[in-house]
């Protein structure tokens, strides 16, 4: 079979795999993008982001309704299709794949479904259906992504232990489940299964959930999941998983003391792990650091000055807007343009309030001992968060205290993830609070609690009780 | 409440604290002065925003201090308004009092560097500024951001080349050729024409690179090539070599060029001088201080040998040994680096002949010493061997005429060819 010449080739499809080839296809390169997977979109499309945000979106109808009820509203106990829920996910999963194939036929990108593996710091071969394929190319992009880790112990080969690849299937709602990992994936799930009637158990090894966050954003989430789920266990160790006639027998250990409960399902939700085996990259110079990702600079250049590396394969956040990013950063590097990562990748978690931030965490400023000001404006004081029955928010503002500057700000509430975007925009812009204080609001929104919060910074905001600023 | 260094206006960011007019327990009253601080332009006196009680004082004299630093802590007494609430300007308010300037300000003075900014914070500047910053290779750090917050527009950005062309400008016409800026080297891929490997430069090689760099822009040299015969001398070293070693000294050539050159500069005093580019004058020092270039596994440091003039050639010997080594460990200070008059680089150990050394800035020569070699010559109408150590002064010619720059030279190989047995004698006693 004939080789393939390519300007750039792109090893996988994801967001950041999707968005470098069109990027370089519409700066005139030539471009095959090889997929693995027989869909476009990677894990974000396909078994992240957007099946679990349609998830959430479907089950939140429930818990709202039950809220609705105290509000004079009252909805008969909801009937659960799951088969339905999971083919109306598919459809959506299904256009946005179909759109992306239709994106990437305009621009001329050729799309190849297979496994690709380097054969060489210039060439690769793909295993497609039809056969090998040989492409020989100028630059080389990797975007293989991650995928859940599951440690060897509980890999027990029962279908009742689930990864949120499975659970993302919602197959069967079991009766109980337990989630290994309070992260954002397990919160996530775990709020998806719970609304739909699981008694769910989470167990988190560590001192709180969502591990990281700045705790007075985690209050309110661990506030409410606390009341839907069935408990929530942290600092506890996972000792044992054992299959026991239909169900999972699962030892855990919390203060010494050791619990035994059978589950219908776990979920395990512990991490996940860059998919760099089997790639061939053994045959480049692409150097792997000590956990497993490819080493890049900060032009998403391995050690391979031909390759590239982008999104979860290359370390750091595993978000898929950083994926998008990077794949920017690559494509004008190997343009030639002075592009390099110095973007403010703003942190979403779609828990039971979202929380959202971005730029500099409270937590970050005390670790590299960076003096800031902390103002914080509570959603009870919203008229708006009362009016959608949220009050349990909090926005809050990381301020440089000598020029006043915005270095990040962190959202815990409803919404949170779509208020956040004004917050990068501040960061990157190096707005000060006043300018944020003095940037008319609409109300009644919740985008006003940024307003507020910028007030508060000067102890002087409308809606909350005057009160010093905090140094 | 924290009385902080207010913005001094006319771009001074920072200043030493020159005195203090107030200590803890005083009651001072809304703008009654704090501290006095002297900046790069003038003595400001630094009012107190509020009236009230000092509590603390936060500085020191010789402190210096930058923008927001915290200077004093009131107590806000009964005779402040009800509420004790305390916030920043707002629109309305009646404009904080300026600091008060005494003297002129400089005219010229350059821009002051915008100010620090804690480690992990970058400067206020939109993705758009950022990006026009690296196209142009720019460092926004070094960019003062007029916005509020310190944030850089393009209109900063723009006034920061406009001024580093002006320099580049200016340069030309004072010391031709232009200096090269690093706008107008563009970035080479080597990596195009086979393997590399980058090595990030340390700071001292960053530190050597620029100051190099910096003397051969700007001081125009001239070298002297000369030889020395040193025959005599070297048999008079071997005489005395066993009699320092039991004074657990090494008589190397090093100390004798040190004391030679400490000599010959006694004859010229204007090779011992340096040329103050700030006032234009020349400045012609009474000490004699000898920096020693020493090669380290890091690069070229050059520790400075104080009173040369004054010291035997036992002292200027165990001196050598001890500073090359503590040299090549690293652990001599910045200020032991520094005052020096004159320099010599001594290469005879590891070979060569004659090399033109670079002038150390502000010093206004230095020596290279070769490795002596037999050479034949006539003496008193024979051939003869002879060993002959090349010297090479490189000056600066802004100081020093080629005339004076070689009669120096001649000088020096007279001293170092009839150096006295008397110099190397240990008993002598110093005064």
């Amino acid at each position: 079979m004939e080789r393939i010449d390519a300007e750039l080739v792109v090893l996988g499809a994801g967001p950041g795999g999707y968005a470098a080839a069109f990027y370089a296809a519409d700066r005139g390169k030539k471009v095959v993008l090889i997929e693995n997977d027989n869909r476009l979109g990677g894990v974000c499309l396909n078994r992240g982001c957007i099946p679990s945000k349609s998830l959430l979106h479907a089950t939140h109808m429930i818990s709202e309704a039950e809220a609705s009820a105290r509000r004079g509203i009252a909805f008969s106990k909801p009937e659960i299709d799951s088969a339905r829920l999971r083919s109306w996910k598919d459809g959506i999963i299904h256009k946005l794949s179909q759109g992306l194939r239709m994106l990437a036929q305009r621009r001329g990108v050729e799309v190849m479904f297979g496994r690709g593996r380097f054969e060489g710091a210039r060439s690769l071969r793909v295993e497609t259906e039809e056969g090998q394929r040989f492409i020989d190319f100028e630059n080389a992009i990797v975007a293989t992504g991650s995928e859940p880790a599951i440690p060897k112990a509980w890999d027990l080969g029962s279908s009742r232990i689930m990864t949120s690849n499975e659970a993302l299937e919602v197959d069967t709602i079991p009766r109980k489940l337990l989630v290994i990992g309070g992260g954002y994936i397990g919160m996530e799930l775990g709020t998806v299964y719970a609304a739909l009637g699981s008694k769910v158990t989470l167990v988190e090894a560590l001192d709180t959930i969502l591990t990281g966050t700045d705790p007075d954003l985690v209050r309110p989430v661990m506030y409410r999941a606390k009341k839907k789920f069935e408990e929530i266990r942290l600092k506890t160790k996972v000792k044992r998983l054992s299959t026991k006639d239909r169900h999972i027998e699962a030892i855990t250990e919390k203060d010494g003391q050791e619990y035994a409960e059978l589950f219908d399902r776990v979920l395990v939700a512990v991490g996940r792990r860059p998919n760099c085996d089997d790639l061939g990259l053994e045959n480049t110079s692409v150097e792997l650091d000590e956990r497993g990702f490819i080493k890049v600079d900060e032009r998403q250049r391995t050690a391979d000055s031909n390759i590239y590396a982008i999104g979860d394969v290359a370390g750091g956040v595993m978000l898929a807007h950083k994926a998008a990013k990077e794949a920017r950063i690559a494509i004008e590097a190997l343009l030639g343009e002075s592009a390099i990562f110095d973007a403010v990748i703003p942190a979403v978690v779609f828990t039971d309030p979202e929380v959202a931030w971005c730029g500099l965490t409270e937590r970050e400023a005390g670790e590299r001992g960076i003096d800031v000001t902390i103002a914080t404006f509570p959603w009870g004081a919203s008229g708006r968060a009362l009016a959608v029955g949220r009050p349990d928010g909090v926005t809050k503002l990381v301020v440089e205290p000598q020029t006043e500057r915005i270095l990040g700000m962190g959202i815990a509430g409803h919404g949170a993830a779509e208020l956040i975007g004004e917050g990068v925009i501040l960061v990157e812009m190096g707005a000060t609070a006043r300018d944020l204080a003095e940037s008319v609001h609409p109300h009644p929104t919740l985008s006003e609690t940024l307003m507020e919060c910028a007030e508060m910074f000067y102890g002087h905001a409308t809606h909350a009780a005057p009160r010093p600023k905090k140094t | 409440m924290d009385i902080r260094l207010p913005n001094m206006g006319e771009g001074a960011e920072a200043g030493t604290v020159a005195s203090i007019l107030v200590k803890a327990g005083d009651i001072v009253e809304k703008d009654q002065a704090l501290i006095e601080l002297e900046s790069e332009k003038a003595v400001i006196s630094i009012p107190s925003t509020t009236a009230g009680r000092v509590s603390k004082i936060h500085v020191r004299k010789g402190d210096e201090i930058r923008v927001g630093a915290v200077v004093v802590s009131l107590d806000r007494g009964e005779g402040s308004s009800a509420g004790g609430e305390e916030r920043t300007a707002e629109p309305g308010d009646e404009p904080p009092k300026r600091p008060t300037m005494q003297g002129l300000p400089k005219p010229d003075a350059p821009p002051s560097p915008p100010p620090e900014l804690p480690e992990g914070v970058r400067p206020g500047a939109s993705p758009t500024i950022r990006r026009m910053a690296r196209d142009l290779g720019i460092d926004l750090r070094r960019i003062r951001g007029t916005a509020r917050g310190g944030r850089i527009m393009v209109a900063d950005l723009r006034d920061y080349v406009a001024r580093l062309q002006q320099a580049a400008g200016s340069h030309a016409t004072t010391a031709p050729p232009a200096a090269p800026t690093p706008l107008d080297t563009p970035a080479i891929d080597f990596s195009r024409w086979g393997p590399v490997r980058v090595e990030r430069a340390t700071a001292l090689r960053k530190t050597i690179a620029s100051r190099m760099a910096d003397s051969w822009r700007t001081i125009p040299h001239v070298a002297q090539f000369g030889d020395a015969d040193i025959t005599a001398l070297t048999a008079l070293r071997k005489q005395y070599v066993p009699i320092y070693k039991e004074k657990n000294a090494r008589l190397t050539l090093t100390p004798i060029v040190l004391k030679a050159v400490a000599n010959a500069l006694a004859r010229h005093p204007v090779v011992n001088s340096s040329w103050d580019e700030a006032s234009g004058d020349i400045v012609l020092k009474d000490y004699v201080h000898i920096g020693l270039a020493v090669d380290t596994d890091a690069g070229l440091i050059v520790p400075v040998i104080r009173d040369v003039d004054r010291k035997s050639v036992l002292e200027l010997a165990r001196e050598v040994e001890a500073l090359t080594e503590r040299t090549r460990r690293r652990q001599i200070s910045m200020d032991e680096t520094r005052g020096g008059t004159f320099t010599v680089s001594n290469q005879g150990g590891i070979g060569g002949a004659h090399f033109t050394p670079i002038v150390n800035k502000p010093e206004a020569a230095i020596l290279g010493v070769g490795r002596g070699r037999e050479m034949l010559r006539k003496v008193d109408g024979e051939v003869r061997t002879r060993i002959v150590l090349p010297l090479t002064v490189s000056h600066d010619h802004r100081i020093i005429d080629g005339a004076n720059g070689v009669r120096f030279l001649v000088d020096l190989v007279e001293i170092i060819e009839r150096f006295p047995a008397e110099e190397l004698e240990i008993e002598r006693t110093k005064g």
